[in-house]
């Protein structure tokens, strides 16, 4: 790899580490938020468990996001994973 | 401290204020054009009918995402390429512009954003009129106890001075933190804009990082992303891994001839391809 390559994984990992807090930060909200809204029903008229809506509802968005954050990578970048294991196989 | 009051002398936070305010017309206009135009043109097509008014539509989308692009880069600093992301529609017959128009992925994200700017449109509406209540409301009321108009807040009617001050303290607040919440929407905002609009598809990356070799000849991959930023801007469009991707990709097909000098790797066109196969 050369000396620009480097950079550009640098920068690939600063990009997927800031994706990665910008998940923890959200899911802490969620977090946050959920534990709220069932210690409200909990003290409220607890019949009908109504904090399920929000809790799927938003943990559709979290599940996307944690996809987002973990997963998925742009076709650059497995272009260039691919290429660079090739290469690496070459040598 | 200086982080919430930093908000107010910035003039993104009043672009983004505009930006927000102006979401909800836009969105409803080009909302209701885009899919009046699909529907009325995907339901008469059987008649040929139809196809000028899918064209027309293409055409409406094509000059409303170039509004956006201006919108966000004017009001909400997003990043945006100073030319437009997509190849020009090549300059022969209709249907070859036709077929570069309705094949170019970024007419597909144009599309995109135009109908998302609807339901966009009104989140950003209801948060820039809700923050502008908030933050001035409690300056309004004692004044409009003055000239004797009730105020109401659930069933509490507001006609006594003392009582038209117990909302102050919330508007002191949100005078504090609402600038703040404007900027970060508005940084949401230009975000989203520049994923839909100011991504260069891989086709005319391409184009620009050959356009940069034909200009500076042999160059290593730092002077062709300068180079590309200088003339497009950085962003999502160019940044060093599309253009690693791109040049490799380049690479590959034959089109670039790449050779190490120590550390870095030059890059130059090969003289046996013509310019016109490039």
């Amino acid at each position: 790899m050369d000396e620009f390559g480097k950079m550009a994984a640098r920068e690939r990992e600063a990009n997927r580490i800031a994706r990665r807090q910008w998940f923890w930060l959200h899911f802490a909200v969620y977090l946050t938020t959920q534990v709220f809204l069932v210690i409200t029903w909990a003290l409220g008229d607890s019949t009908f468990p109504w904090y399920v809506y929000p809790l799927f509802g938003w943990g559709i968005f979290i599940a996307a996001h944690a996809v987002y954050a973990f997963v998925v990578k742009t076709p650059e970048e497995i272009m260039i994973e691919r290429e660079s294991r090739t290469s690496e196989g070459r040598d | 401290m200086s982080w919430l009051l930093g908000a107010f002398s910035d003039r993104r936070t009043y672009g983004s204020l505009v930006y927000s305010l102006l979401g909800l017309p836009i969105g409803i206009f080009g909302f209701t054009i885009v899919v009046t135009g699909f529907a009325l043109g995907l339901g008469l097509a059987i008649t040929l009918l139809g196809i000028p008014v899918l064209v027309a539509t293409l055409i409406f989308v094509r000059a409303m995402a170039s509004i956006e692009r201006r919108l966000a880069w004017s009001l909400l600093d997003a990043t945006m390429p100073r030319r437009p992301p997509m190849s020009p529609l090549s300059q022969g017959f209709l249907w070859g512009r036709l077929r570069d128009l309705v094949s170019a992925r970024q007419t597909w994200r144009e599309i995109g954003f135009i109908l998302l700017r609807l339901p966009l449109g009104v989140v950003a509406f209801t948060i820039a009129i809700t923050l502008i209540g908030l933050m001035f409301g409690g300056f309004v009321m004692p004044i409009l106890v003055v000239v004797g108009v009730e105020s109401q807040i659930g069933s509490w009617i507001i006609d006594t001075i003392p009582e038209s001050f117990f909302y102050l303290p919330i508007s002191l607040l949100f005078l504090l933190v609402g600038p703040r919440i404007l900027l970060g929407w508005g940084q949401v905002s230009g975000r989203i804009a520049t994923s839909f609009l100011g991504v260069m598809d891989r086709r005319e990356l391409k184009r620009a990082v050959t356009e940069t070799l034909v200009r500076t000849g042999e160059a290593d991959a730092f002077s062709i992303l300068s180079e590309m930023e200088l003339r497009l801007g950085r962003g999502p469009s160019v940044n060093p891994t599309r253009v690693e991707a791109t040049l490799m990709a380049l690479e590959s097909t034959g089109q670039v001839q790449a050779h190490r000098e120590g550390s870095t790797t030059m890059y130059r066109l090969r003289d046996d391809k013509p310019l016109g196969q490039r």
